[in-house]
Formats: structure tokens, C-alpha cells, sequence
């Protein structure tokens, strides 16, 4: 093979590599993806409204997060604060796996970044490093924001349509609460990741008469601030 | 439950929370990065978050603190399952149960 038909064919190559790597993992989308379907419904949206907020915001823990504040009529600027500091996370896995874009068009750079999500990000994240070749890598990468976002919506949906044949009284909004729960022990694993989430969690408690539900933003700022306090402490210790 | 047309406004501005915090460094390369301290600070914004919603969800009850209530024997169910087993379905197949077994029981 030609150096130039390398290059061509990069693409393919990256995808088929990319899928095989990735399939695995995307497999635990999809009980969180029909959390996700059914936590909408439960919240009183419609069909079509919730395929709406998967496609417009195709971010779950955001998604999940936000609802309850949707259902309490909560102001706009809360919701939407609260949707950005749980996507922060984002924000730190863009700027980490960026130098993996070089090389590649700024249109495919809006796409990527759309489709960035945590499996992604650590499936691809290596690869995007090592890899010389741009379109072997667009090709790594697309291929599992591509079925990310396919086995989500395809599997929200059935979430939705399931929600809507179960009674009522099985409480299934809880599933919701329980898919935050499963997604917050992992990260507590971490001793200063556990301080922020009890003095988050603890200070939203305390702080919960504050107006305009103001605690609640409040409360993930003490959290951040004393896991980071707790991160130096740590440090501090070792050191 | 209905909601107006305001709340395809929340969607568009949740998406933009969304798009903008993960599209933001990839579109803009090389050219400008987060000083490594707020990096390091941004890490814990998730789980503050996330535990400033379900902590609230599980232990109030009608706004006041019940530290004995359906909810939050079952949201401890389900994080002692969660710690201890990695089955992706697990802690909602016992976290449900908990929680409805317990209101079949004492019904509210």
C-alpha cells in the first residue's frame, strides 16, 4: 500500500478500530439511557418534548439533573446553572483531549465536541495522542460519538414509551434519583471527590430555605471549594 | 402535568450548557487553555452537584429534615450496592424494591 492510499483509507481504518474499542463500553449507556427516558416521562413531558430536550441537550446526567428542578417550576438562570455545573466536567475533558484535534477542519471540531461524552473521552483519549494520521483519528473518534448518540436516542426512546405503560404508583421518577446516586459513588471513591459531594449534598439541606432556591448553587460552590481545600490537605499530608 | 412553550427555551439554553463547555477547547486548539489550578478545582463541580440534588430528594420530606423515610433507606440500598457490585442494573433493581416494598408496607 502507498503512503497516500494510507492516508485515504485512514479514516475507515480508524472507525473499524474505533468501534471494536468502544462497543463494550457503550454497552452501560443503555440501562441509563432508559432511566433517562423514563425519568422524563415521569416528569410529565410528552413524547415529542422529550426527544426534543435528548436531542437538543443529549447530555444524561444534565438531562436527570435538571428535572426535578423543571418539575418544581425553579427560575430559569437555576436550571441552566445547574446544567452547567454538572457538564464542568466537559470543560476539562475538551481541554485535555484537544491536542488530538490538530490537523482536522473546524466544522469536524464542532461535531467532535458535540458528541463529547465520558466514554469517549476515555476510550479515544490515548489513541488521539499517539496517532499521527488525522483521519485515522477522526475516524476513531466520530465513530463512537456517532454510536454514542444513536444507542442514547434509540434506547431514551424505548425508555420513554416503557414509562408510559407502568403505573404510577411504581415511583418510577426514583429511578432517576437512584441513576445520580450511581453515577456519584464512583467519583466519591476519591476521599476529597467524597468531601465535596457530603458538603455539597449537606450544605443544599442546610441552605434550602435560602430565596430563589439559591442554595442549591450555593451548596455546589462550598462542595468544589472544599474538595479542592480537602485535595491540598491531602497533599499536604503526604508530602 | 403541562408546560408552556418556555420549556423548549430551557432545552436550547441546557444545550448550549452543553455543546459550548464540551465543544469549546477542541474548536479553539491550541489557542487558549484553563490555568491547571481551576482545572483542578472544576473536577469536584459533578459531584458537589450531583449530591446538592439527591441528598435534598432523599432526606426531606414535605421541606423538613425525616431521617427515616422510604426514600433514603432505598438511596442507601442502592449505594451499598453500588460500592460493592459493578452490575450496571443492580442498585435499580434493589434500590425499586426497597422503596416500594417499604411504602407496601407503611403506607403514607
Amino acid at each position: 500500500m502507498q503512503p497516500s492510499d494510507f492516508e485515504r483509507h485512514g479514516f475507515a481504518a480508524g472507525m473499524r478500530e474505533g468501534f471494536v474499542a468502544f462497543l463494550p463500553v457503550s454497552v452501560g449507556l443503555i440501562p441509563w439511557a432508559l432511566v433517562v427516558g423514563m425519568a422524563m416521562t415521569s416528569a410529565g413531558f410528552t413524547p415529542l418534548q422529550a426527544m426534543g430536550m435528548n436531542i437538543i441537550v443529549f447530555a444524561g446526567t444534565a438531562q436527570l439533573g435538571t428535572l426535578p428542578l423543571i418539575v418544581d417550576n425553579a427560575p430559569l438562570w437555576l436550571i441552566v446553572t445547574t446544567g452547567l455545573a454538572l457538564n464542568l466536567r466537559f470543560l476539562i475533558f475538551s481541554a485535555g483531549i484537544a491536542p488530538g484535534f490538530r490537523g482536522i477542519g473546524t466544522g469536524w471540531r464542532w461535531l467532535c465536541g458535540h458528541l463529547l461524552t465520558d466514554g469517549s473521552f476515555a476510550v479515544c483519549y490515548d489513541k488521539l495522542m499517539q496517532v499521527d494520521n488525522p483521519r485515522w483519528r477522526l475516524g476513531f473518534y466520530l465513530v463512537t460519538g456517532v454510536w454514542t448518540w444513536l444507542l442514547w436516542q434509540t434506547f431514551t426512546l424505548a425508555g420513554i414509551f416503557a414509562a408510559g405503560i407502568v403505573p404510577k404508583s411504581w415511583s418510577l421518577e426514583f429511578m432517576a434519583t437512584i441513576a445520580l446516586i450511581v453515577l456519584l459513588v464512583p467519583m466519591a471513591k476519591a476521599r476529597p471527590m467524597l468531601v465535596a459531594a457530603i458538603v455539597g449534598g449537606g450544605s443544599a439541606v442546610l441552605l434550602r430555605s435560602m430565596p430563589l432556591r439559591l442554595g442549591v448553587v450555593t451548596a455546589i460552590c462550598l462542595g468544589i471549594a472544599a474538595g479542592f481545600a480537602a485535595e491540598h490537605w491531602q497533599e499536604k499530608k503526604t508530602a | 402535568m403541562n408546560y408552556d412553550a418556555s420549556l423548549w427555551l430551557i432545552f436550547i439554553l441546557l444545550g448550549l450548557a452543553t455543546t459550548l463547555p464540551r465543544a469549546g477547547f477542541i474548536v479553539l486548539g491550541n489557542r487558549f487553555s484553563l490555568p491547571p489550578t481551576l482545572q483542578r478545582a472544576l473536577r469536584y463541580a459533578p459531584a458537589a452537584a450531583l449530591a446538592a440534588i439527591v441528598v435534598p430528594d432523599v432526606l426531606l420530606v414535605g421541606g423538613s429534615v425525616e431521617p427515616i423515610n422510604p426514600k433514603l433507606a432505598a438511596a442507601i440500598a442502592a449505594i451499598l450496592v453500588a460500592t460493592r457490585w459493578r452490575n450496571p442494573w443492580l442498585p435499580f433493581i434493589v434500590g425499586m424494591a426497597v422503596l416500594l416494598g417499604l411504602k407496601a408496607i407503611f403506607p403514607s
